[in-house]
């Protein structure tokens, strides 16, 4: 070890710890081979068959990409799942950052009016799924009782085409509003008060001093929370489940997920199902690369 | 927010100066009523579960919805819990509870194993290992649902009937003991603000990194891992779409499938749905009151979503 770095290969006490180290890392080799990983690269094998379980694989080529092309379902849940993106992905963005704003004040109680807004997040979308259901419900449900009293006439928001997504969205943003707005109060409160200071001296008002101090600093914090967000909604299955009548969502509410789950666990189309799932993992992975391209133009690193 | 008015040396008339702090003060007073406000409106979908948790049916469907329950119907409790003919609700509790137990120390055990490697130990390709465990952070699990569904379906297990892995809970529990992304990194992340000085100290005294890990690092990890032990039973706790996939008999159900099959079963039973809902979510709002501290850490350190 005199002068340079052992390789780990030769003897002595490194190389007895790379042995260690890979003693730690067992499980999670395996787990990346078997579990995570490795499957993606077997879910496009599979979605190059027509496969039920029951009998041998047949190998298909991409004959079920083709095909997902031409489903009426596949397209359907895509413009579903794109417009759950689009909607709630922003409308939660704008509403979190509006709200960690004005949450980073030091007031007394104030940890209490936190936890209202952060309860939701650690809530089961099951769960909380069966109360929106309810709240939703045509009949009795509290959000046409509420509107009753503005005079406004009843919906059946969750089984009319037009208003079941925007329901779906509206439970997605409550629930999720919470995660946005730690992770955008965290970013706050690394702003050094000398910034909004200076920039009080410099004669900035308030709109001055977040649009110029709080924004470019809470920029990195936006950049996370938008790709975890954005990642998030093409994930979107349990709301669907559970709130577009039990397991069984029509064309109006059938998302991306909802759809592989369909084709695989009740249709037992594994390669059809696979290719769905590979549709997903290219969207998101293109949208991944995408958005860090982006990410010089408008995040700012301290 | 704003500087005290007295940190600014401003000179001016004395009258308008106390009318520009008590403009603030009454800016601050409304924005603290918006607060309160919009927490309470979150709030709301929590009140109108117990509430109607505790109504008749009638009370529910009745002519004044949005009134107060007759007397709070306590009953609906135990018609929820015992509303299955060969299972109660306690099973789906037990079950969740167990998953939940099982996938939180597997994590645990593994994920600190591996965040050590990558933290502390030298080895050839550590940051391409590392860079391939952060890549599956952002695959949806959903993607390999089928090829893990595959797999599972292919190992034996003679205590199940389906003579495989599907329908037992092994699928939703073995996995967590082969490491995980999330966990890696949270811990990885902590383990590198461990001042390296400490293990080369242990090194000289003749400690093996077995050693090291175990009465050095994870003693000053133990805020990291109650995020991670957090983070893992809620994750367990709130998953549908696993249990759904691999379980079949009722008896072997988690809350979220119980509950999910409660809402087919049970169409328009709302006060007992709303009670079975409201079961299902105590041991996390309990949790969350409890430890709010270490999710909030959690979720500003890595930023990860539920």
């Amino acid at each position: 070890m005199v002068g340079r770095r052992a390789g780990p290969a030769r003897g002595g006490p490194l190389a007895a710890e790379t042995r260690w180290a890979w003693l730690f890392l067992a499980p999670t080799l395996v787990g990346l081979t078997i579990i995570s990983a490795g499957p993606i690269v077997a879910a496009f094998g599979i979605s190059l068959t027509d496969w039920d379980l029951l009998t041998a694989p047949t190998f298909v080529g991409l004959d079920n990409f083709a095909a997902l092309f031409a489903d009426h379902r596949f397209l359907t849940a895509l413009r579903n799942t794109t417009f759950y993106t689009v909607t709630s992905v922003p409308i939660g963005l704008v509403l979190a950052l509006g709200l960690a704003l004005a949450l980073n004040q030091q007031i007394r109680g104030i940890a209490w009016i936190r936890t209202a807004y952060f309860l939701p997040l650690v809530t089961s979308a099951t769960a909380v799924g069966l109360v929106w259901a309810w709240i939703y419900s045509p009949s009795s449900g509290l959000l046409n009782q509420l509107l009753a009293v503005f005079g406004i006439p009843p919906q059946r928001w969750v089984s009319d085409p037009f208003w079941a997504m925007p329901a779906i969205v509206a439970m997605s943003i409550w629930q999720g509003l919470g995660t946005s707005v730690i992770i955008f109060l965290a970013g706050l409160q690394a702003v050094p008060q000398e910034y909004y200071d200076a920039a009080a001296v410099d004669g900035a008002g308030r709109w001055g001093r977040f649009r110029h101090v709080a924004l470019p600093l809470l920029t990195p914090s936006l950049f996370f929370t938008g790709i975890l967000a954005l990642i998030g909604a093409f994930q979107v299955f349990d709301q669907v489940y559970v709130l577009a009548r039990p397991g069984k969502p029509t064309d109006a509410t059938v998302t991306l997920v909802y759809f592989i789950y369909e084709k695989g666990f009740s249709n037992f189309k594994m390669g059809y199902a696979s290719a769905g799932a590979w549709v997903l993992f290219v969207i998101v992975a293109v949208l991944t690369v995408v958005y860090f391209r982006l990410q010089r133009r408008w995040v700012h690193y301290q | 927010m704003t500087a005290p008015a007295a940190a600014v040396p401003v000179v001016r008339p004395g009258p308008s100066r106390r009318g520009a702090a008590r403009i603030r003060r009454v800016r601050r007073g409304v924005l603290v009523a918006l607060l309160v406000a919009g927490g309470l409106a979150m709030m709301i979908p929590f009140f109108w579960m117990i509430l109607t948790s505790l109504k008749t049916r009638a009370e529910v469907f009745g002519t004044a919805p949005l009134s107060l329950p007759t007397g709070a119907h306590w009953e609906n409790y135990p018609k929820m819990w015992n509303a299955l003919p060969d299972v109660t609700f306690g099973t789906f509790f037990f079950n969740s509870v167990k998953l939940a137990t099982l996938n939180t120390i597997g994590q645990l055990v593994t994920c600190s194993m591996a965040a050590f490697a990558f933290a502390v130990l030298p080895f050839r390709g550590r940051g391409p290992l590392f860079g391939i465990l952060l890549a599956t952070l952002i695959i949806p699990f959903q993607v390999v649902l089928v090829p893990n569904f595959i797999l599972y379906r292919n190992l034996p297990a003679w205590w199940s009937a389906s003579g495989n892995w599907i329908g037992t809970h092994e699928p939703l529990w073995v996995a967590s003991f082969l490491g995980g992304a999330f966990g890696t990194f949270l811990l990885r992340q902590f383990f590198l603000s461990i001042p390296i000085e400490l293990a080369d100290a242990a090194r000289v005294d003749g400690a093996n990194p077995w050693q090291i890990f175990r009465h050095v690092y994870l003693p000053l990890a133990r805020p990291a891992l109650a995020t991670l032990a957090i983070f893992t039973f809620m994750w367990t706790w709130n998953d549908l779409l696993n249990p759904l996939i691999y379980l079949r008999d009722l008896d072997s159900y988690t809350t979220t499938v119980g509950l999910a099959f409660f809402q087919g079963q049970f169409v328009g039973k709302w006060p007992e749905m709303m009670a079975g809902a409201l079961v299902s979510l105590a041991p996390m709002i309990i949790l969350f009151v409890i430890a709010q501290k270490y999710f909030v850490r959690g979720i500003a350190l890595s930023g990860l979503k539920g």
